[in-house]
């Protein structure tokens, strides 16, 4: 029966390996691949071809901090394996198929050999990550077969870990130990490790001084301190076995610790293989969640494949008359609640107490104004090339329902005004916050206060919006000219030419972007410089922003216009993203 | 209420629908009929201002759709054959939204007489998820009809809809045309399009084959006219072959 299985998935693989190869005959793919290869090679490949002719790369120079980086990532893979035991609440599931479960539920296969068929088939993922993981691990350092037998032991343990874990939910749920029971179980199982090894540390290590941060060496001494001796060495001893290959040094110690690791990997599989769980009726479950989520996606109406069925909060309330775009921007808002939700909100305001905290503890320093001017410019700057890859509540989000909006009675300059005004909101008041907390930083911190902090962050508050603008035209624009290229959804093409595609826009992006920005750029220095003679270097910032705000206002006026008319135009046989 | 005049629609070289002219009135039910590929769904979308037209004119209550498309778009309802909706706005979220696009003054009022109506007054803080096939149809409707449409184009009304909601729905296209409004239906359910329809358009690859009554039609394709049904005369149409002739059931079959 496993031959059967096997030759599906061979079959299967095989298949999708030619009708990769066969979609290049597409100029988007084979650019898209050719960008995409270039793109790996430089990222991951050159290393290994390096790597290879040498025999070994260069010494890393935080090879000599390998036990703690090991002693980390067993606390990581604590941590990871932990959360399996108490996030989860669904019975146990495999997910397979439509197909799969139309052909080998109903057919005389052993509950066994469907794990087994499962357990096959993860592996072809883990393969590929393995590969990549080594790619990327092998920079640091080490050689690239102990790393890949490292990632794969860690990766395939982990698999049957979850797997395992998920059974065991089941079981425990069949004989009336409820999610929450266990959850507080192994929540107080976590909490009498912690405590116990907090006890510990109070009782036999001395108190962290400031001298323990004040460099790297001496932190990691103190944390290695911690996590190799006492309570935490036996918590995290199985996890050290499991990631013993991955930071064997060479291959006398990689044969010294394989067994170990090995054992650890069989007891598992033996775990899921004899694991007597009945998943079938959650997996059918599972597939056809999974199936509706596919047959959204491939229909346009990718929107449904992730709808949770929960009412989400009005931003305001919309009157029936006024301006038609704030519809589109009201009704893309309250989509946007689903992930901006109040919850989000507070845990950003509490990371951002916590900094001011941080900053406060660090208040003796000298340039504190000068950090936080740094730090807020650099979480902005990032925004403004991140946001709009993550606020993607617009075309990129409407596109499948492109033929609805062009019934209703709006301008093209409208509707594209009303589909990019909810994300740049979003960014906008993620910008207008970062930067209020960060002037208030700026001038409440001890020390001595940057000018140049405070006149450039009062500019960049009416800068920012319009230039946040300007930065939603241009991937708006993108999904409308190119629609076939671009990836609408998050289920779309994957494989190196769609990384490639991914490439090419970004790189697009960021010379439409300098593009832009070199008229702007001209109208600041040229309201400036004369004004610098006059009024000295820091006001005439200002007035040089607003000039330049100017020329963006400009600028995303014609952008939002010009994106109208090609919406106007668009055709919406044209064929779908993925 | 709709004219339409030398329409046609090129996909390349590809003639989708090719110098068609039609004229609708107020209080007319246009039935559109073809096979597959015939340019039913590319003429609506026309008609819509969903898509350009590569040659011709499109009027709707006297706007141009291309060069007075907003003027043209508050005059016209267009229904898919699938409900497509927002899934994160609510049933009301909806009426909401469509109001303001189209400015509803009153919508609180029409709305929620719509909703009693369609049987959706339970389902008001619904999100489309939650709801069936057929009431996201008629959320469709609500929202289609809050602004008092004088034009309505409907693409495959019945599509996945119970016998109560066929029969709802078609007393619901026959009270808008009783109440002035222009309609025309694209459906490849011949028995609909013979009952509720007034006129017969139908199309071939592309190209009007016939236009009128369904007494005028069967005249055009029929030797015998009278009692020939609409599938008869669809099949004289639109193939070259004669139609299939009915199963012989066993003897005794009701």
């Amino acid at each position: 029966m496993i031959r059967a299985l096997l030759y599906l998935q061979y079959h299967s693989f095989r298949n999708r390996l030619i009708s990769r190869f066969k979609r290049l005959r597409q100029p988007k793919y084979l650019f898209g691949a050719l960008a995409g290869g270039i793109y790996f090679y430089f990222y991951f490949f050159r290393y290994m071809v390096r790597g290879f002719g040498s025999g070994h790369l260069p010494e890393n120079p935080l090879a000599s901090y390998s036990s703690l980086f090991a002693s980390f990532a067993a606390l990581i893979l604590f941590i990871v394996v932990t959360l399996a035991w108490i996030i989860p609440h669904e019975r146990a599931a495999l997910t397979f198929s439509e197909a799969e479960v139309a052909f080998l539920f109903p057919a005389p296969v052993t509950r066994r050999t469907l794990i087994h068929f499962k357990l096959i088939r993860s592996q072809l993922s883990i393969f590929i990550t393995t590969f990549f993981l080594t790619l990327v691990s092998r920079r640091f350092g080490g050689h690239p077969f102990l790393h890949a037998v490292g990632w794969w032991l860690i990766l395939s343990t982990l698999n049957l870990h979850f797997m395992g874990s998920s059974f065991m939910r089941t079981i425990l749920l069949d004989h009336g130990i409820s999610n929450r029971l266990r959850r507080v179980l192994m929540a107080a199982l976590v909490a009498t490790a912690g405590i116990s090894i907090w006890l510990w540390v109070r009782k036999t290590l001395p108190v962290l001084t400031s001298a323990d941060t004040a460099n790297f060496a001496s932190f990691a001494s103190y944390a290695e301190s911690v996590l190799n001796t006492g309570p935490a060495l036996y918590l995290l001893y199985p996890f050290r076995l499991v990631l013993g290959p991955f930071f064997a040094p060479d291959t006398p110690a990689f044969l010294a610790v394989i067994t170990p690791a090995l054992l650890i990997f069989v007891l598992h599989y033996l775990w899921v293989v004899f694991s007597d769980v009945a998943f079938e009726e959650a997996s059918l479950e599972a597939s056809q969640r999974h199936a509706a989520r596919v047959a959204a996606i491939r229909s346009g109406n990718w929107q449904a494949a992730h709808q949770d069925h929960k009412v989400r909060r009005e931003w305001f309330k919309l009157a029936a008359t006024g301006p038609a775009a704030l519809a589109l921007m009201w009704k893309n808002l309250i989509g946007v609640a689903r992930v901006f939700s109040i919850r989000f909100w507070l845990m950003f305001s509490i990371l951002v107490l916590f900094c001011i905290g941080f900053i406060g503890e660090i208040g003796r320093l000298q340039n504190v104004s000068l950090m936080v001017a740094i730090s807020v410019a650099s979480v902005v700057g990032y925004s403004l090339l991140l946001g709009p890859q993550f606020l993607r509540l617009d075309f990129r989000h409407d596109l499948p329902m492109a033929d609805i909006l062009k019934t209703f009675p709006m301008r093209g300059w409208q509707i594209v005004l009303g589909e990019i005004l909810a994300p740049m909101v979003v960014l906008a008041g993620f910008q207008w916050l970062l930067l209020i907390v960060g002037l208030g930083l700026v001038l409440v911190a001890p020390g001595k206060h940057d000018p140049w902090a405070i006149v450039i962050g009062l500019s960049a508050l009416f800068v920012l919006p319009v230039l946040d603008i300007i930065m939603f035209v241009i991937p708006n624009a993108a999904v409308l000219l190119f629609p076939s290229w671009v990836q609408a959804g998050k289920d779309g093409p994957r494989g190196i030419e769609a990384t490639g595609q991914r490439v090419i826009f970004a790189v697009g992006q960021l010379l439409v972007m300098l593009v832009t920005l070199l008229p702007v750029t001209i109208a600041f220095m040229v309201t400036y410089f004369p004004l610098k003679f006059i009024l000295g270097p820091y006001v005439p910032v200002i007035f040089g922003a607003l000039a330049a705000t100017l020329i963006l206002v400009v600028e995303a006026a014609l952008g939002v216009w010009w994106l109208g008319r090609i919406f106007e135009r668009f055709d919406v046989t044209e064929e779908p993203s993925s | 209420m709709v004219q339409v005049e030398g329409l046609t629609k090129l996909y390349g070289d590809f003639t989708a629908v090719k110098d068609l002219s039609l004229s609708i009135h107020a209080g007319e039910v246009v039935g559109l009929v073809g096979p597959n590929g015939a340019g039913k769904t590319t003429t609506l979308r026309c008609l819509a201002g969903i898509i350009p037209p590569t040659q011709g004119v499109v009027r709707v209550a006297g706007h141009d759709i291309v060069h007075d498309a907003v003027a043209a778009k508050r005059q016209l309802a267009f229904f898919t054959d699938e409900p497509r909706l927002f899934d994160y706005l609510t049933v009301w979220q909806h009426l909401n939204f469509i109001a303001r696009i189209y400015h509803v003054r009153d919508y609180e009022k029409i709305g929620a007489a719509l909703l009693e109506e369609l049987e959706l007054a339970d389902k008001r803080d619904a999100l489309p998820g939650q709801l069936s096939r057929g009431m996201k149809q008629k959320l469709v409707i609500a929202c289609g009809l809050l602004h008092s449409p004088n034009v309505i184009y409907f693409d495959e009304p019945l599509t996945g809809l119970d016998p109560y909601g066929i029969r709802k729905m078609k007393d619901s296209i026959l009270k808008r045309a009783r109440e002035g409004s222009a309609i025309i239906i694209s459906s490849h359910l011949l028995h609909l399009v013979q009952e509720i329809c007034s006129r017969i358009v139908i199309l071939k690859s592309g190209h009007k084959i016939a236009d009128g009554t369904l007494a005028e039609v069967t005249r055009k394709f029929s030797e015998t006219a009278g009692d020939a049904t609409l599938e008869e005369i669809f099949f004289r149409a639109t193939s070259d072959m004669p139609p299939p002739v009915p199963p012989k059931l066993p003897a005794g079959t009701p």
